[in-house]
């Protein structure tokens, strides 16, 4: 809403909701009861609000050629909000739900309360020939496909080309070469989330992850902490602690890390590659001298592993209509629908041949670092508990610079066991 | 003076006639019940199944994720909040709030009222802007206090310190939390403060000053006493909205250092933990506190509140 | 007490002017973020570098906030209207009339107003999709008439109970009617409550946002502030905080009429009752 003149098809909210609202006012009475009356199916696909999807909705319609019809029901812009609602319905065992927009972190939760149906069939062998790997792995539960993804997403390293010449392999690098900066007088922060919220989570998984360590066991079901966790957290500690980050580091989300970077005070920045096309469009000059890079790692020798993020859709599991709704999904998903979103509503694809477009180039100049990054990323930790154990830990683990690592590590263990079991108080 | 030695006028002959009630009194009754009906039928429509069915809850381990563990049982629910750390963490932090936010408010309201109420000049203007900041949604009002306060990016911040982050520090996290609380909330004390205001007659307040009363005897024995039924409202419902702060903390410090409500922690166990049984015991609890909390209120200010039988107390 | 010198104004001015910078600075500060631009957003500067009419132009470029802009309005105008109403009435009858369960009434709706509505709000939401309110305006309206009923009961029956009744009376002795002692005499003492309670109502369901998410799907009965987290950033991390600030002033003035309007009528029970036989 913000940039209306990013790309030129970008129309906005305008041409959105008034499709939406149009759409909306036609199948309101229809919505409201599921049902399809003998007229045209309809799907009822919640997802939050994204940019352009009313026309990708258009263009599948149009080529369902009446079999069915997606009505976009267009949820709140928090990740939080969206899934209070679609809990809600699912519990109350709502069948207007047909397509569900999820959160990757989603997936295990949904697929254990047998709230999304698992994905057979043509869907399955399309979803599991084209997409990145590592986005498939995030939409399985006990190795079954519950959802398809439809966008995916990992941090990369955006640093001042003008005053780091090349970008730090590793975080000890990095943070080196800001002390020097910062002895120099020059511009020096690193800047990245560390409020207590996700963001945090993400980061400490990309850490862990990176020295090779796990949080829990492979089956989500106990909770180990073991090196490579600890190293995590001495990682982290050892990063706010370093006089290296911006003051609010510890209060700092996604788009105050993206504006404080804008605004010039620092060298270095963590965060995904929605950074760009807004730095090219309100802070052209400083875009010129930002270059982007893999991940810093935690060890030079070893590559680094980045915690993946995006978006998948599922059908509920009291969807009226689960075929229909399964072969929408083959087209709200499909290559032509991700290639329009990477390129108008800068989400990246989950689809490795989407990526060869060259209408690609010029909307994610950084593609290759972003499909090399992805290729090898690290899921969050899987299990149906994981909104429990993230909220624990983005506790447990703010603010950063007070970590005691080995401390921190005994009681994360402990809380993260009963995150997993359910067991006692969430902070 | 009228307003101390009002008799009430339908109900005293009744009093005297114990045996049968007169027909006086059965109209009373009937009235009463008939006024009273719509407003208790629409609240206990909407609110009777909710509240009983959280409290209900309480007594269960249900966690909407594994719903085949669903099972009663009784108390445990309510130990395992209270014997937790986070929980009397966030406890001590709302109280504090509450009781900091409620006693600045109710200073600041009073003065707020006596200015709205009496100034000479400009009363339309003070009086609409003073409502204002109550009238803000309070999502967005958090929001620009969070920019405001975050340095490099808001005026306060680069004002009050240029170097630190106050949101990332427990005590000015707190501090900014209250402060935009008070400033959020004061105009509703004020508001229903002069309302009060309103109710006490000139007369009177020129008759003191002619027995030569100064202006803080005025305000304590002709103001206050007149007010006290304006002033217990005022307290109860700010004090049950302070003990219930969630969107300041969530938009301004999500928690962070310890500054954690307990209805935020509420909100995680019942909405993202999806953990109906503890959820719902901390809403029962919430609502004991500040059950206990009126309770008190309502004692101290004994005939002033509403429903007391004030017709012995005042005469 | 002091006539109206010119040193008195000047102090009621002075205390004026600090309520006015008190409870406005905070309020500019969200107008100027509603006016700049997004590159310099958060610049912090208090005055915008440079100024923009863009927010608003989004907002009002599609019938999205206009919409809810019409619910919020109808739907905090009937249930201030029904809360009042009812409120006046329970609230006569607990402070002037003797009855059983007149304590239970003013006790439960206390505790009705103490419980967190955070657990309340999936229940109703079961209710009302079953009774079809879902998504509508009575599915608004009847939860905030209830939850605005303490509020009202409470706030009216503290001045009820302060209203010196007797003049009434004094007042039919004195050869006037029933309805002219109601009109002439009581009314504008009930006045400051009722509009007080009346701008408390308005501004708590205006600014609901719980219920108003949880139990709305659609345009159909979206108020503003659920709107505003409908508000689409450039992508999924951008706040689109420019237009949600235009949309917060938007939604404001409003509320200023409002006050306006009903402020006056706070005064009226001022004079009048001075104006007593």
């Amino acid at each position: 809403m913000a940039i209306n003149d990013r790309h030129p098809q970008r129309r906005t909210l305008r041409a959105r909701a008034l499709a939406a609202g149009a759409a909306m006012t036609l199948m309101a009475p229809m919505a409201a009861c599921g049902s399809d009356d003998g007229g045209v199916p309809v799907l009822n696909f919640y997802n939050s609000p994204v940019e352009n999807m009313q026309s990708v909705v258009d263009r599948c319609n149009q080529e369902a050629a009446g079999k069915y019809k997606i009505s976009y029901q267009v949820l709140p812009r928090q990740a939080d909000d969206q899934r209070v609602q679609m809990v809600r319905r699912l519990a109350a065992k709502d069948d207007s739900m047909d397509i569900l927009g999820m959160d990757v972190t989603w997936t295990q939760e949904f697929a254990s309360a047998n709230w999304i149906r698992e994905i057979t069939g043509e869907l399955k062998s399309e979803v599991e020939s084209e997409t990145l790997e590592p986005a498939v792995a995030s939409a399985q539960y006990n190795d079954k496909l519950y959802a398809a993804p439809n966008n995916t997403n990992v941090q990369l390293l955006w640093y001042r080309k003008d005053l780091v010449p090349t970008p730090p392999k590793t975080w000890d690098e990095m943070i080196k070469m800001s002390q020097q900066l910062k002895g120099e007088g020059k511009p020096y922060q690193v800047m990245t989330m560390g409020a207590q919220y996700e963001g945090l989570v993400v980061l400490y998984n990309s850490l862990v992850a990176s020295a090779g360590g796990s949080v829990v066991d492979e089956s989500g079901k106990k909770a180990v902490m073991d090196e490579g966790a600890l190293k995590g957290l001495e990682t982290l500690k050892t990063f706010a602690s370093a006089g290296v980050t911006s003051p609010s580091f510890s209060n700092a989300v996604e788009d105050d890390v993206r504006r404080a970077f804008q605004s010039g005070g620092g060298a270095f920045q963590l965060n995904w590659p929605f950074v760009w096309a807004s730095m090219v469009q309100e802070a052209p000059d400083l875009a010129k001298k930002v270059g982007w890079a893999r991940y810093p790692a935690i060890d030079a020798n070893t590559p680094s592993k980045t915690t993946i993020g995006g978006s998948e859709q599922a059908v509920s599991a009291y969807s009226k209509h689960p075929d229909l709704a399964f072969e929408a999904i083959q087209c709200l998903r499909g290559p032509e629908s991700q290639l329009y979103l990477a390129v108008n509503s800068g989400q990246a694809p989950s689809i490795e041949a989407v990526y060869n477009d060259p209408s690609m180039n010029e909307a994610y100049p950084m593609k290759d670092v972003l499909l090399e990054e992805l290729k090898t990323s690290a899921p969050r930790p899987r299990t149906p508990a994981y909104q429990n154990l993230s909220t624990v830990v983005s506790a447990e683990l703010s603010p950063p610079a007070s970590i005691q690592p080995q401390q921190t590590a005994d009681s994360l263990r402990k809380s993260i066991q009963d995150a997993i079991d359910s067991k006692g108080v969430l902070p | 003076m009228s307003v101390a030695t009002r008799p009430s006028v339908d109900s005293q002959p009744s009093r005297r006639s114990r045996p049968a009630l007169s027909e006086g009194k059965k109209q009373e009754r009937k009235l009463g019940w008939l006024l009273c009906a719509p407003a208790a039928i629409v609240m206990v429509a909407v609110t009777a199944y909710p509240i009983i069915y959280s409290i209900w809850l309480s007594l269960q381990r249900y966690d909407l994720k594994f719903p085949d563990d669903r099972e009663f049982i009784g108390l445990a629910n309510y130990a395992t909040v209270l014997s937790n750390n986070y929980w009397w963490t966030a406890f001590g932090v709302t109280m504090l709030i509450t009781v900091i936010s409620v006693t600045v408010e109710l200073v600041l309201g009073m003065g707020l009222a006596l200015i709205m109420h009496r100034t000479l000049i400009g009363r339309g203007l003070v009086r609409t802007s003073a409502l204002i900041p109550y009238g803000i949604v309070t999502v967005v009002a958090a929001f620009s206090w969070r920019y405001a306060w975050t340095p490099g990016t808001g005026y306060l911040a680069n004002l009050f310190s240029p170097e630190g982050a106050p949101l990332t520090e427990r005590a000015s996290a707190l501090a900014i939390i209250i402060f935009a609380e008070i400033w959020k909330t004061t105009p509703f004390m004020a508001l229903l403060l002069m309302a009060g205001l309103a109710l006490v007659p000139d007369d009177l307040l020129k008759a003191a000053s002619m027995d030569g009363a100064s202006w803080w005897q005025r305000f304590t024995k002709v103001m206050l006493p007149v007010m006290k039924p304006a002033i217990l409202v005022a307290l109860l419902f700010r004090t049950l909205d302070a003990f219930r702060i969630f969107d300041n903390i969530y938009v301004l410090s999500a928690g962070a250092n310890e500054t954690s409500s307990v209805s935020m922690i509420a909100y995680n166990n019942l909405m993202k933990g999806l953990n109906l049984g503890i959820g719902s015991t901390m809403s029962v609890l919430i609502f004991l506190t500040v059950a206990i909390i009126a309770f008190i209120f309502v004692k101290l200010f004994g005939t002033a509140a509403p429903g007391s039988s004030d017709e012995d107390g005042r005469r | 007490m002091a006539t109206e010198t010119t040193s008195a104004k000047v102090k009621w001015g002075l205390l004026d002017a600090i309520v006015v910078v008190f409870a406005l600075i905070p309020v500019l500060w969200i107008v100027s973020l509603s006016f700049k631009t997004t590159a310099t957003l958060t610049d912090g500067n208090f005055i915008p570098r440079e100024w923009t009419w863009d927010n608003y132009k989004l907002i009002f470029q599609t019938d999205q906030f206009v919409r809810a802009l019409i619910n919020s309005i109808g739907i905090a105008l009937i249930s201030t209207v029904i809360a009042v109403v009812l409120g006046t009435m329970a609230a006569y009858a607990i402070s002037r009339l003797d009855f059983p369960g007149k304590k239970a009434l003013v006790g439960v709706s206390l505790l009705i107003a103490m419980f967190p509505q955070v657990s309340l709000v999936s229940p109703l939401f079961n209710i009302e999709r079953q009774l079809g309110l879902f998504d509508t305006w009575p599915g608004l309206i009847l939860p905030y008439i209830t939850f605005a009923l303490p509020l009202a009961i409470y706030t009216l029956s503290a001045f009820f109970k302060q209203i010196p009744w007797d003049l009434e009376k004094a007042a039919k002795m004195d050869g006037a009617t029933q309805g002219e002692a109601f009109r002439k005499v009581i009314a504008p003492l009930a006045a400051p409550g009722v509009f007080t309670t009346a701008i408390l109502v308005f501004i708590f369901c205006w600014n609901d946002f719980l219920f108003a998410i949880s139990l709305t799907s659609t345009e159909q009965s979206r108020t503003v502030p659920v709107a505003l987290s409908f508000f689409t950033g450039a992508s999924q991390f951008e706040d689109p905080t420019g237009a949600i600030s235009a949309a917060a002033v938007t939604i404001t003035i409003p509320i200023i009429l409002f006050v306006l309007f009903f402020q006056r009528r706070i005064v009226a029970g001022l004079t009048s009752g001075a104006v007593k036989g």
